[in-house]
Order: C-alpha cells, then structure tokens, then sequence
C-alpha cells in the first residue's frame, strides 16, 4: 500500500484521492441508474483484478474464470436457501470450493505440463463439465435455476446481503478496493516478483532457484478464491443463479476484457479497463435506443470496433499510457 | 463614496419565492400523476443469444400504442435492448425509470425478468411479465409483479390435455409416445415437469422414455436412432427451432415417420427459421400453446396494425411473442386508465385488479390471482399447414381441421 502510494507523484496522488473521494461521495449525487452502473463496474474492477493476477502477474491465462464465479455463487445461495446460512458465513465454504477446484485444475495442468494454449483450453473444459454438473444438480435447481427467495422484510439485513442498491453499491466498493490493495502488496511482495519472472520466463525463473509449481498454484489458489468471493457477490445482488449463465463461456470473456484493455499486469488496469468498457456498453445502448436503431447486434458492432480501435491505440492497456500521458507515476531512472 | 444597489427582499417577497420554489418542485410529481399517457418501458433481449424471440416481441410491443389508442387506451414506450444480458437488464431497468418509466413489461427471459423485479419492488414500479415460465417467478413474494403468461407446468398440462382433445378430435389414437427435449433450462424444466404431470394427467398411453439431448450437438441422429428403436407413434418435443430443425431432419433421413410430432407447450416448431430451411417438410407438426385467437376483434386489429408496420414479417408466425408482449403493454394502460395515476402503488394496485375480457391470446379474461398470475390463459392446438402456423383446436377458435396422422415425409411438395 505505502509502497503504491510512494510510486505515485504528488499529481498521481491527489488524482487517487480525489477519486476515492468521489466513490465514496458519489452517492450524494448519483442517480439510482448511474449508482447501478457503477456498482457494475466495481464488481468487474474486483473479479477483473482476481484474473488479473494470474494472467498479468503470473502469465497463466484462464478463460473459464466465470467456473469459481458459478461456483462461489451456488454455494453461498444454496446453504442460504436450504440451511438458512449467511453469506458471510456462506462465503467460507464458497471460497474454499472454488480453491480446491482450482488447485485440482493448477495441479493437474502444472504437474503434467500442459501450458499456454492447452491451459486455457483445460480452464474451458472445467467451467463446462461443472455447468453441465450444475444443470443435473436437483437440489440447487438444475437447469430451471437457483433462486434466492426476495423478502422485504429483510431489505435491511445487510448481514445476510439483503440490502438496496446503496448498500451493494458500498459492498462492491470495499470489494474492489480491497482487490486493488491486496494485488498492489502481491506485486510487490517476494511471490509477485516470482510471478513475474515465471511469466517472463518460465526456464529462467526456474534456473533461478524459483518453486515454479509452488508459486503458480498460489495464483490459481488466490484467483480462484478472490473471483468465488464476487460470485458470492453475483449470486446476493441479483437473487437467482442459472448455470447456463453463470458458468457461460462469454461470462469468462466479460469478466477479463477490463483487465486486458485497462492493462495487464498493473494494479490500476482493470480499474480503468471497468471505467472504460461499462459505461461504453451503457452508453453505446443509450445512443442506439435513442436513434432507434433496432438492428440487433448494432450495439456489439460498435463495442467491438471501439474495443479494437483502444487496442490499436494502446497495445499495452490504457492505464499505462494514460498514466505516462497525465504524468501520474514516478519516472525510474 | 459607495453606490447602494442591493435591495433587501421583504418578508413576503421570500414567502411568495419559497411558494414559488416548492411548487416547481413538486410539479414533476403533480404532472406524473396526472400524466396523460402511462410511459411503458420495454425490456426485451433483442440481440444476444434471445434475439430472434426478442426482436419477434419488440415488433408486437411497436405497433401496440397505434392499436391501443383505437381501444381509448393511451401509452408512450421506452423501448430497451438488454442484450440476452442480465447485468444490462438491471442497470437499463434503471435507466428507464430514471426516463420516467411508470410501468415495466418484459422481458422473455427468467433470469434478467427477476433482477428487473428487484429494481421494480425497490422503486414500487408495476413489472409485468410478458413471457416467462418459470414458476419461482411469481412465488418469491414480489409486490409489483404480475405475469400475463402459464407456468412451466402449467404450459405442460395444457399442452396434454389438448393432446387428448385431439386424439378425440380426428379419433387416431395412440398406442405409445417419446418425449424428447433439449437439456437447456427451458427443456430440463419441461421434463421435470413432464414427468410430474404425465402420470397425472392419466394419458390414454404410455410414456416410453424421455430422452434429453444437446441443443448444441451437430446433428440429433443418435437420439433419433433411439427414437426409432422404441417406434412410438406420438413424439412430443420440446425444442428451439434450430434443435427442431436438426430433429426433423435426422427423422427423415432414417425414414421415421410418426403418427404426430406434439410440442406440449413449447416453441421451435414454429419459427421462420424452420418453415425456410424445412420447406413442405415443416408442415403438419403441432404445438399446443397459448396462441392468437384468431377470431378476436382485438387479434384482428393487432394483425392489420402489424402488416402494415412490417411487411417482411408474418403476424401469424409472431403472434405468439407479440401477442403477449402486446397484452403486457395492454395490462399497464388499462391499470392507468383505472387508476388514473401513473403513482406506483396506485397503479400496481389497478394492475391486480385487471379484468379484462377481450384479449387477443386464447383463455379467458385476464385476472391476477394474489401471487400475480394469470391462470385463465388456454393452449389451443396449432398445426403448421403450408408453412403458416394454423389454429385447429378448440373448435370455436379453429380456423382449420386438424390433420392426423401426418403425411408421409416421402411426396410432399
């Protein structure tokens, strides 16, 4: 955290804290739709953040992420649903699953060497197999979906996640926050420099001394546990899990697009890369509704031409060169 | 030396500013509650996966306040694509009251219709659901929800009982059936459903197995192989057209011909989609659903206002989703024109007190029982006839005679 702080100028520092600032303040403001949308980005600035440790720190790239999403989820409503467990509590065993699904998945891939590619296609295949599990799974709904009974009287019950869109907008505001601090101490702890040398090279890092598989299971254990913490999240704020959209594949791509145009592997490139692709989508919808262009897919179009002209731009992410743009870091010598 | 331009303003002059003031402020709600016409929003998955249902609906929800406003009903829309989305779903559910939304219909699919109906209880904006089956939708205690359509099981027992109307109907019984579904949500939920209610439904013939299959899958020539084996005479479906396209394909290729393919309540038979890639071989499946009733004043309206609105489409293809996406809109302004006021409580209460006798879907009038559902809605057997979905039952609504058993696949032109 200090260490965060210190990289920045004094301009980087005063732009972050006028920015906590008005999070923080920006319900004083905000209308309910601008608060919804930015409760969506919060939420894609944590699990973007959970993702971006294990891909833009350590080089392991998951496209089945939306698999610990999924299974945070179900775990924490279906003991809320059937045992009348709190998600704070809930959340124990949801975050505990999720990391023994991702460390049979980290073990079974670095143990026997399946690397890259053949990697992501076996982070594919479990998000998969486990929708396809979930759709026979009786007792948490099946395909037919898991629903979170909605009680009125218990709107207040911010203990059991029961609140209004203020109070989940604060809770995914603690939650990213909380991401943004823990990847920013990671990055520069002794297992975040590992990560970096193995996704830089792996050959070197190991000829270096470093446990290798030891410190990538540590990525695929936090990750998936960080990401099972926003299924919790998922599965509270919109009261119903459905394993056709919960495990989907495109689920996975939403949830890494802001890493990957914010920038990968910094701890400010999933915020950005929220701050940028929520509010275009939003926007995107706005302007096409309002020019009464009902061309289905119209919207994707545009997002996807946007998305490539960003890319084009700024190969490396956003964040680094809105950074180097603005002047908000320290320049290394 | 000093000029003194300011002026002091007296006491009244405050007085009268802060009336002034205050009744600026409160106009908005005034003139909310004395709106003219009910701002409706629309939310539909127009693109994404649910598009083509989507896109179907919106063309009924478009050509609704033409036809309303003949029926002295008067409604603006706020029409929204939330992309087969439910993170869009919510967050466009807040931007459309934020427009100035009274009332929600929409919006196809279960899961986005619930995180809609959060954001509706916690504004006390009146939901409707134009389409969605799953039951919890109406069983998890919502106060600004109703739904215009049948339960999953509802859907199934309707569609059986009419299975029976039609051995009656054309006396071609049969001896035994299959039912083959897709294992997405909407098929798993039918079988679950299927195998509550066939015993129930105490079925002049058995069920010799249910046989799930992949919507995804290439081709469904394994399954209909297993079909085949067991030889029924009645296969009962649930499908979405591409999957029923697959179905009927690999059925005429291994030269199986049953005496009838039944959707017990499920759409796929009756997509464009699947009359231009099947052709002539489209034809004489049936499908008991709640439909269009035909002879309906208020149809006939509806089907003129949508020819003329879009002409490369069919209203009797649609009408299933633009007719109860039109009935979702319908139930709003008539709740407004009770009402009188667009203010959430009041007109939610309007809502639950709907009765309305002509309608352009089949059953009886629209009511709202206490949970918010509409249980007078009735299938009626549909059979597809020169590729144009045609009602054969019941016969006050019938525009045609059934057709049983179906025509060899062999010689249709």
């Amino acid at each position: 955290m200090i260490s965060l702080w210190r990289d920045m100028n004094r301009r980087g520092q005063v732009v972050l804290v006028v920015a906590v600032l008005a999070m923080l303040l920006a319900p004083v403001v905000a209308t309910r739709y601008l608060l919804s949308v930015l409760t969506l980005i919060l939420y894609f600035v944590y699990v973007g953040q959970a993702w971006n440790l294990m891909m833009g720190y350590a080089g392991q790239l998951s496209l089945g992420h939306a698999l610990y999403v999924g299974l945070g989820g179900y775990v924490a409503a279906g003991l809320w649903v059937h045992f009348g467990i709190g998600p704070w509590l809930g959340v124990i065993p949801a975050v505990a699953i999720a990391a023994a699904f991702g460390a049979f998945i980290g073990w079974l891939a670095f143990r026997f060497g399946i690397e890259g590619v053949y990697f992501s296609l076996l982070t594919i295949a479990f998000a998969e197999f486990t929708r396809i599990g979930f759709d026979h799974i009786g007792p948490l709904g099946g395909a037919g979906g898991l629903f979170i009974p909605y009680q009125e009287s218990r709107l207040g019950e911010w203990w059991n996640l029961r609140g209004g869109q203020l109070f989940f907008y604060y809770l995914a505001f603690v939650l990213a926050g909380a991401a943004v601090l823990l990847t920013a101490w990671l990055a520069r702890s002794r297992l975040g420099h590992q990560w970096m040398a193995i996704r830089e090279d792996e050959t070197a890092a190991r000829a270096l001394g470093i446990d290798v598989f030891r410190a990538k299971m540590k990525a695929v254990l936090i990750s998936s546990a960080m990401t099972a913490v926003g299924g919790v999240f998922y599965a509270f704020y919109y009261n119903n899990l459905f394993p056709a959209q919960v495990f989907e594949m495109s689920r996975s791509i939403e949830l890494i697009l802001g890493p990957i145009v914010g920038g990968l592997g910094t701890v400010f490139g999933p915020v950005i890369g929220a701050f940028v692709l929520t509010p275009l989508g939003e926007l995107l919808i706005a302007v096409t509704d309002k020019a009464g262009l009902n061309a289905p897919g119209a919207k994707a179009i545009f997002f996807g031409l946007v998305l490539m002209i960003i890319i084009y731009l700024v190969p490396g992410g956003v964040w680094p060169w809105l950074s180097r743009r603005l002047g908000l870091v320290r320049r290394r010598s | 030396m000093r000029l003194e331009t300011r002026v002091r303003p007296s006491r009244r002059q405050v007085l009268g500013g802060a009336v002034a003031a205050g009744a600026m402020l409160a106009a908005p709600a005034v003139v909310r509650a004395q709106a003219k016409a009910l701002k409706v929003a629309v939310l539909l998955p127009r693109s994404g996966l649910l598009a083509a249902a989507g896109q179907a609906c919106h063309r009924g929800a478009v050509v609704s306040p033409k036809v309303l406003a003949d029926f002295g009903y008067a409604v603006e829309l706020i029409n929204v694509d939330f992309e087969s989305n439910v993170d869009v779903a919510r967050t466009q559910t807040e931007r459309a009251i934020a427009e100035g939304a009274n009332c929600v219909v929409g919006a196809f699919e279960s899961g986005a219709t619930l995180a809609i109906a959060q954001v509706c209880e916690q504004r006390q904006v009146p939901l409707v659901i134009n389409i969605g089956s799953v039951p919890q939708l109406t069983e998890q205690g919502y106060k600004y929800l109703v739904r215009n359509f049948q339960t999953n099981p509802q859907l199934v027992s309707g569609g059986l009982r009419l299975v029976k109307d039609l051995m009656a109907a054309t006396s071609v019984p049969f001896k035994n059936a299959v039912f083959v579904h897709a294992n997405d949500t909407f098929g798993t939920a039918q079988r679950a459903a299927m195998d509550r209610l066939f015993p129930a439904a105490q079925m002049p013939f058995p069920l010799l197995e249910s046989i799930a299959y992949d919507p995804k899958a290439q081709d469904l020539a394994v399954e209909v192989t297993k079909i085949r084996a067991l030889a029924p005479e009645l296969v009962l479906v649930t499908t979405r057209s591409s999957d029923a396209i697959k179905l009927v394909r690999d059925m005429v290729r291994q030269r199986f011909e049953p005496k009838a393919i039944v959707s017990p309540g499920s759409p796929g038979l009756y997509d464009e989609e699947f009359y231009q890639a099947l052709g002539p071989l489209a034809d004489f499946h049936l499908y008991n659903l709640p439909w269009a009733n035909p002879k309906a004043q208020m149809t006939q309206a509806l089907a003129a206002a949508f020819k003329t609105a879009h002409p490369t489409n069919r209203f009797e293809v649609d009408c299933f989703n633009a007719g109860f996406t039109f009935e979702g809109i319908m139930v709003a302004a008539d709740a407004f024109k009770r009402a009188g006021s667009t203010d959430g409580k009041a007109l939610m209460e309007a809502v639950k007190a709907t009765n309305i006798a002509e309608h352009v879907m089949t059953g009886g009038p629209i009511q709202f029982d206490e949970k918010g559902q509409n249980n007078n809605i009735q299938a009626a057997v549909v059979q597809n006839r020169n590729r144009t979905p045609t009602v054969v039952l019941p016969p006050e609504i019938a525009v045609s005679a059934p057709v049983l058993p179906m025509p060899s696949w062999q010689g249709r032109s």
